[in-house]
């Protein structure tokens, strides 16, 4: 141990001397200047293909580091010498250069290159790389992409976008938590298959926040806060290659998200709106008033029951020419969409600035008034110093949301009601308690008049300040500062509930602080020996994170305006508190190597330090190897594939980590007891507890054809995640029947990713770009000894992929009772979980989006379709119930109405059998925009540079045999899953 | 340029100022909400928490809480005493009939529940002794109580399990493989304990309320044990020493009074608090009172043997056995609270109580052949129950009849308390001749069955026979 410790304070030692020796060459370099030469000004426009001037296009001259930019109207000036050689460049466009000889005027048209596309910078978290050079595998997604897309969590704007990420909605609710799985899941527990996210340089924990809300099943999502339109781009690393400089944190994927930075040219305001309507997009096709009365009386009738006021309230009791449509009731209303954006960024060659601003609202779709309010404002800087050889980045993101939802869980579940059940509230607004009360019932929207209101804040900043001491040689640092606090009030008044039970009017409170802050030293070395070019970077993270919970309740309240006044609660129960510290420290390096632009080798390693690690194993190392070979560079193969303009071969093996075992997991701790005054251990401490090791194996084969207008790229991969933390399992007599515990047990995910995109117009006035990805996932548990004994008996199978279901043996309809019929697989003459021999497969088989994107002068339109191939379940059949089914059914497929115990049992293991297994399957037009830019001289007139309107749909169609209202929620068929929302809305600059 | 120098001179002090050392930069603190074991141990207050804690739990464990899986009730079911009558739950029918299943989930509650609590007295005894800061005497003090409650756990597992593991550590990882050990070795341990537990106690109760342990506690406990290792004459002493103990307990002639928390007659109680929540009763109460409202959730009623056994002028017939007339059965009713939730808490669970010890020490007397002592300690318990006495009615009674007469005053003073008539069927070995007529009964069936669950994770450990 004390050996691991040494080590890393050598290696920081050896980097504070670097510094220090470096320190007096880096005073007299930043003293040099360059001799006077006779000077003149030239300044000129620089124009693209359309004659439309270009922005912040760089002009240099040659052979020196001088430089400036292009202003907003593309207009430069510069003083150069006679014969000085101007060189324009920009990203996208052939780089030109000009004699300055004796003009004062260069006017330039700029040549569209398609082949440079190709060298746009990919962001790799601790480096940069481009999808030449690269040798890991990196999706990414660009501002464009993202910033039109009404979401409230930019996650959620990435679905359908990259191959191997798999993003499920939350629910239709602002604010609730997508899933987000890159590559499949790796850990045993479901809380262990977070991705790592960074966002300008700084690690936010991806952990859903706590809530007592409707959105209590997926948690608040942390990026709520962040502004979509804010955003540069969003990569997302996946093999380990990519992922193993993250070492203990990079097992299930890291997303990168990288925030907008100022233009270098000039000053400009941006102002995007854009407002909308959200509804659900589709209710489930359920009975009508009539027919369900009818299949009512045909349970009893099969079941040779006397219908009576207190089992069939429904048709005894209740209206039978009532009908309420209770999913319009519920759910049926139009939530509103509205967004404003004001950017303000400016700047020059040496410094750029972006600040912004915005303004974010939506409503629900359950009745009441309830919305969800987002600010946030941003502010970016950057300044390089005259010599271009020290840099400062500065970012900041603050957001501030407050989320007032209904407090009632159960709304979105009241569908099923019977049909001509009675009014839920009196004509004067109360609930109506009386007539349900007769039939035996409590109110269903008991707990109506609860609301929530969930305020959070959150600020992440960073800084990035780096120094080029020599050539090629950079000493660099970034300090992150981060803080989320969400607080949480639940009023719960009495008027919700039945006031037979003497209720009070009650709150829930709840807040939770989380905060951190990350320091990483780094320096960087870039060099040319010959043929061989290498990129170097040696580094150390030290990070610290507290979060920190309290939450109570309050009871008694005199009135309720005066919930969640404390001090006027009668009573205070139930308080708790709870604080967590996770320290982190490491050091990390690559070396990317290659020769002649041909062979790349990439060298990547961590060794980690984590709080979460037992005594025993607080340090681990975790390295991966990349290679790739282009092979299109090699003349042979020129001459034969003129055509192709990029054949890369790239492999990759390596290790990476999963710390997201709990924290304090190892310690010998004694808790409170339930009883007062008591102290207890609540299990047994293991301090070899450690992290789980996702070994990742990558092949790929990058393609791109006819100067890069069509690049395809195919990888497998192969991860293997073991080491994985269970419940070992332990006798008794140790007191607790398991100890947490690093088992051999392993999941493997495997699969084929597709990504390929392709300009297959491309002229003066009609672009048409096409982009697709498929995903192939498959998953499997490859091996868990002693899985028999441990608590995931019957929820986990060797040799199965983990999303799986256990069913009975469905045998069909019992032609005698009516009811459905299973295997009694051992013969015991009960069904229990050993006859439960059927797996049930829920994993994705594919999915993957296709993206198209046309432009035609002003106008352009673009679209995105999603497609999904997996299974789903829909049980909504259980007739002869008192709830309502869906309208297909029929006494033919189904089991016979009834209304027994032996039927509804008959019934609820058919739901834990193959029997309403159908096709989930879609493909859904995730997102469509069609907007127009206004031609820009009459604007320009008027001081605006460009006036666009769009139209934005998202969710607007989807084609699905699934009978659910969401078929990516495919095993849940009552699960409000995307809204669909169509907005309009316009941006200025200025 | 000079300001550049400056923001790398900062930058680099930055980093030198910055402690390099890596364990510091990855040790944390405990969190407010748990406090490591050292730290527990590390002052008076905490560490007497943590025997609280030990407390608490004893009403929670299921072999002590008085509820489904405890000794009360299952062993209660095994005897002659408590039937079930609820023919849904198999898992306790099969204590009734002799016929458990070595899967029976009860039964592996009753195992694993006593061993958790093995646990925190281990976890304990080794934070106690390992600390350095604790006050001297309060460091025995509390290691006593924790001794004690460790040696009276592993009474009830070697009589319900008979050869069963020694554990007296907390390492998992040698306690996993555990063998069983014989009935000796583990009374020898249950012995050391409360021996040192009766010497080293105070006399008082610490927290005030009879649900610590204190010396009578022990010493009262000690003379069972010695009761049941044939040991006449320490049972004798020790019971005497608890009934001399006056200040402390008497006979209560109202049997009304006998189950209340902190009752004169109490010798050592089982809170309700350890629950948590605002206040519930006891849950010997729940499980056994059968409330005429609610009677359809009761599954539990009294043998009617037993009941058939009282003397219709037996007080304890009328104070302590309800009816209910709507299951026509007859429930213990000896603590008066069965919904859980009416407050404040008035009955505790008793464990130890002074009429037992006048009836151990009836025992050990007659076994001593001192037959006049032994009936006047009887007649004690006879009287309380409007009993004509044993000195009046029959002075010359035979040894034979004697102990026949000490034994149904056990099963008819202490019934559904902590196992008292299945232990004492086993003791005395009537055992075989109550259970004959009975088609499922085998010689073997006096032991429960080891959990299967507990032998597939521990290869150690066999099978007790017959199963």
């Amino acid at each position: 141990m004390e050996n691991k410790y040494t080590r890393l304070k050598w290696l920081a030692l050896i980097i504070i001397a670097g510094m220090l020796l470096f320190l007096a060459q880096v005073a007299t370099a930043a003293n040099l200047r360059s001799p006077h030469l006779l000077q003149q000004e030239v300044s000129g426009k620089v124009i693209d293909h359309n004659g439309i001037a270009i922005p912040g296009v760089t002009v240099t001259l040659k052979g020196s580091s001088r430089g400036t930019l292009t202003n907003l109207d593309g207009d430069y000036s510069i003083i150069a010498s006679e014969n000085a050689i101007l060189v324009f460049s920009f990203i996208g466009y052939k780089s030109h250069e000009e004699q300055v000889s004796n003009q004062a005027v260069i006017n330039v048209q700029l040549e569209e290159d398609i082949a440079t596309l190709g060298e746009v910078q990919i962001n790799a978290g601790y480096y940069n790389t481009t999808r030449k050079e690269s040798t890991g595998n990196i999706s990414r997604v660009t501002a464009e992409e993202i910033e039109l897309q009404p979401v409230v969590s930019p996650l959620q704007a990435l679905q359908g976008r990259m191959a191997g990420v798999e993003i499920t909605s939350g629910g239709a609710n602002p604010g609730a938590a997508s899933t987000i799985r890159i590559r499949g899941i790796n850990s045993l527990r479901t809380e262990g298959n977070y991705p790592l996210y960074i966002i300008d340089g700084v690690p936010i924990s991806a952990v859903p926040v706590e809530t007592n809300s409707l959105l209590g099943n997926s948690g608040l999502d942390p990026l709520n806060n962040l502004n979509p339109s804010n955003i540069k781009s969003i990569e997302v690393l996946k093999d380990a290659d990519a992922t193993a400089i993250y070492g203990s944190r990079g097992a299930n994927g890291v997303v990168l998200i990288t925030t907008k930075i100022g233009a270098q040219a000039g000053t400009g305001l941006e102002i995007r709106t854009y407002t909308g309507i959200s509804s659900v997009p589709k209710k489930l096709d359920l009975l009508r008033t009539a027919e369900y009365l009818a299949i009512r009386k045909t349970a009893f009738e099969n079941d040779g029951v006397e219908p009576t006021q207190r089992n069939a309230y429904d048709l005894v009791l209740w209206d039978p020419e009532r009908y309420t449509n209770w999913q319009e009731y519920a759910f049926g209303g139009n939530a509103e969409v509205t967004n404003a954006n004001l950017t303000f960024s400016g700047g020059n060659d040496k410094t750029s600035f972006r600040l912004g601003g915005s303004w974010f609202s939506q409503g629900t779709v359950y009745p009441g008034d309830y919305q969800y309010h987002k600010i946030t404002g941003n502010m970016s800087l950057n300044h390089f110093s005259e010599d271009g050889k020290f840099k400062i980045t500065a970012s900041l993101n603050y957001g501030i949301d407050r989320n007032e939802i209904t407090g009632d869980l159960k709304l979105s579940r009241l569908n099923l009601l019977p049909p001509n059940a009675p009014a839920l509230l009196n004509p004067n607004g109360t609930l109506n308690w009386s007539e349900w009360a007769e039939a035996g019932l409590a109110n269903p929207l008991e707990g109506y008049f609860n609301s929530n209101d969930i305020g959070t804040n959150n600020l992440i900043t960073s800084t990035s300040i780096s120094y080029e001491m020599l050539p090629g040689f950079e000493i660099k640092s970034g300090f992150g500062y981060t803080r989320y606090d969400s607080n949480e009030l639940w009023r719960l008044p009495s008027r919700s509930y039945n006031p037979a039970g003497n209720p009070v009017n009650r709150s829930a409170h709840l807040s939770s602080v989380r905060k951190s802050w990350i320091i990483e030293p780094q320096l960087s070395y870039h060099t040319n020996i010959g043929k061989i070019e290498v990129n170097s970077i040696l580094g150390a993270t030290f990070q610290e994170n507290n979060s920190s919970r309290q939450s109570l309740q309050g009871s008694n309240y005199a009135s309720e305006a005066l919930i969640g006044n404390l001090a006027a609660a009668q009573d205070i129960l139930n308080a708790k508190s709870s604080n967590i510290q996770y320290k982190y420290a490491a050091v990390f390096a690559r070396i990317g190597m290659n020769w002649d632009k041909k062979y790349y080798l990439n060298l990547t390693g961590r060794r980690d330090g984590s709080s979460r690690f037992g005594p025993n194993n607080r340090f681990a190392n975790f390295g991966a190897i990349g290679t790739a070979w282009i092979f299109s560079e090699e003349d042979f193969f020129n001459n034969v594939f003129p055509f192709i303009s990029l054949g890369k071969l790239r492999a990759s093996y390596g290790s990476t980590g999963n710390d997201q075992i709990g924290d304090y997991g190892y310690l010998d701790a004694y808790e409170a007891t339930r009883g007062p005054g008591g102290l207890y251990p609540t299990s047994l401490a293991n301090p070899d507890y450690s992290w789980e090791v996702n070994k990742k194996m990558e092949v790929g084969l990058d393609l791109a054809f006819w100067k890069n207008r069509m690049n395809v790229g195919l990888s497998w991969y192969r991860n293997r995640s073991s080491n994985q933390l269970v419940g070992y399992p332990l006798p008794a007599i140790t007191g607790f029947g398991s100890v947490q515990a690093n088992l051999p047990a392993t999941v493997e995910n495997r699969g084929f990713e597709l990504e390929f995109n392709s300009i297959n117009f491309n002229n003066k006035n009609f672009r048409w770009q096409t982009s697709f990805n498929i995903s192939l996932p498959e998953n499997e548990l490859l091996s868990y000894p002693g899985i028999e004994q441990s608590s995931y008996a019957n929820t986990y199978r060797e040799g199965e992929p983990l999303n799986i279901s256990l069913n009975y043996d469905y045998t069909g309809i019992d032609s005698e009772t009516g009811y459905y019929s299973f295997t009694d697989v051992n013969g015991d003459d009960r069904l229990d979980f050993q006859d439960r021999t059927i797996v049930e497969d829920r994993t994705r088989e594919f999915f993957g989006g296709l993206n198209n994107n046309f432009s035609y002068r002003g106008f352009s339109l673009q679209f995105l379709w999603e497609f999904v191939k997996q299974n789903g379940k829909l049980i909504y059949y259980n007739a002869g119930r008192a709830q309502n089914i869906l309208s297909n059914y029929s006494s033919d497929d189904y089991q016979t109405p009834t209304q027994s115990y032996q039927g509804n049992l008959a019934f609820s293991n058919a739901i834990n059998s193959s029997r309403f297994i159908e096709d989930g399957s879609f493909v859904r037009l995730k997102t469509l925009t069609v907007s127009y830019d206004i031609p820009g001289k009459f604007l320009q007139t008027i001081g605006i540079q460009k006036f666009n309107m769009f139209l934005h749909g998202q969710n607007l169609w989807t084609i699905t045999s699934y009978g659910g209202m969401d078929p990516e929620n495919s095993y849940d068929g009552n699960f409000i899953g995307n809204l669909r929302t169509v907005t309009a809305g316009a941006q200025i600059n200025f | 340029m000079k300001i550049n120098r400056i923001i790398i001179q900062t930058f680099i002090l930055l980093l030198l100022s910055f402690n390099f050392s890596c364990e510091d930069q990855v040790s944390i603190d405990a969190p407010t909400d748990k406090l490591v074991r050292t730290e527990v141990f590390s002052n008076d207050q905490t560490a007497i928490s943590a025997m609280n804690g030990i407390y608490n739990e004893l009403y929670q464990a299921d072999f002590s809480s008085g509820s489904r899986s405890s000794v009360t009730v299952l062993a209660g079911l095994s005897s002659d005493n408590v039937q079930y009558f609820n023919s849904v739950n198999l898992n306790m029918m099969e204590f009734q009939d002799h016929e458990i299943a070595p899967t029976n989930p009860g039964n592996l509650d009753l195992w694993s529940s006593a061993y958790n609590i093995i646990y925190l007295c281990n976890s304990f005894i080794e934070g106690l002794t390992n600390s350095t800061s604790i006050d001297v005497e309060l460091q025995q003090q509390l290691e006593g109580e924790a001794r004690f409650v460790r040696a009276f756990t592993y009474f009830y597992l070697v009589n319900l399990y008979d050869k069963v593991p020694l554990i007296l550590n907390t390492d998992y990882r040698v306690n996993a493989l555990k063998p069983q050990v014989e009935k000796e070795e583990i009374y020898t341990q249950i012995e050391n304990d409360l021996q040192f537990s009766s010497e080293i106690l105070n006399t008082s109760y610490r927290n005030s309320e009879k649900t610590s342990v204190n010396k009578f506690v022990a010493k009262a406990f000690l003379a069972r044990v010695y009761l049941f290792l044939g040991e006449w004459q320490e049972t004798e002493r020790l019971s005497t020493e608890v009934i001399q103990e006056t200040a402390s307990y008497e006979i209560l002639e109202n049997l009304d009074d006998v189950f209340l928390a902190n009752s004169r007659e109490a010798i050592w109680q089982i809170s309700p608090i350890g629950g948590g929540g605002i206040a519930s009763n006891t849950n010997d109460g729940s499980m056994f009172v059968i409330d005429p409202f609610f009677s359809f959730f009761s599954t539990l009623k009294l043998d009617e043997s037993l009941v058939a056994e009282f003397n219709e002028n037996d007080l304890r017939r009328e104070k302590w056995i309800g009816y209910n007339a709507s299951l026509n059965a007859y429930f213990s009713h000896k603590y008066k609270i069965s919904a859980s939730s009416q407050f404040p808490i008035q009955e505790y669970s008793m464990v130890l109580r002074l009429a037992e010890q006048y009836l151990i020490r009836a025992e050990a007397r007659l076994k001593m052949d001192k037959t006049q002592e032994a009936v006047e300690d009887l007649d004690v318990i006879r009287k309380r129950a409007n009993l004509p006495l044993v000195a009046e009615i029959n002075p010359t009674i035979s040894g034979e009849a004697l102990l026949k007469e000490i034994y149904t005053q056990r099963r008819e003073e202490l019934f559904t308390e902590w196992g008292h008539r299945w232990f004492d069927l086993k003791r005395n070995g009537y055992i075989d001749t109550i259970f004959n007529n009975s088609p499922t009964w085998e010689i073997t069936d006096g032991f429960y069955p080891i959990p299967s669950e507990e032998i597939s994770k521990n290869p150690n450990l066999i099978q007790n026979d017959g199963y």
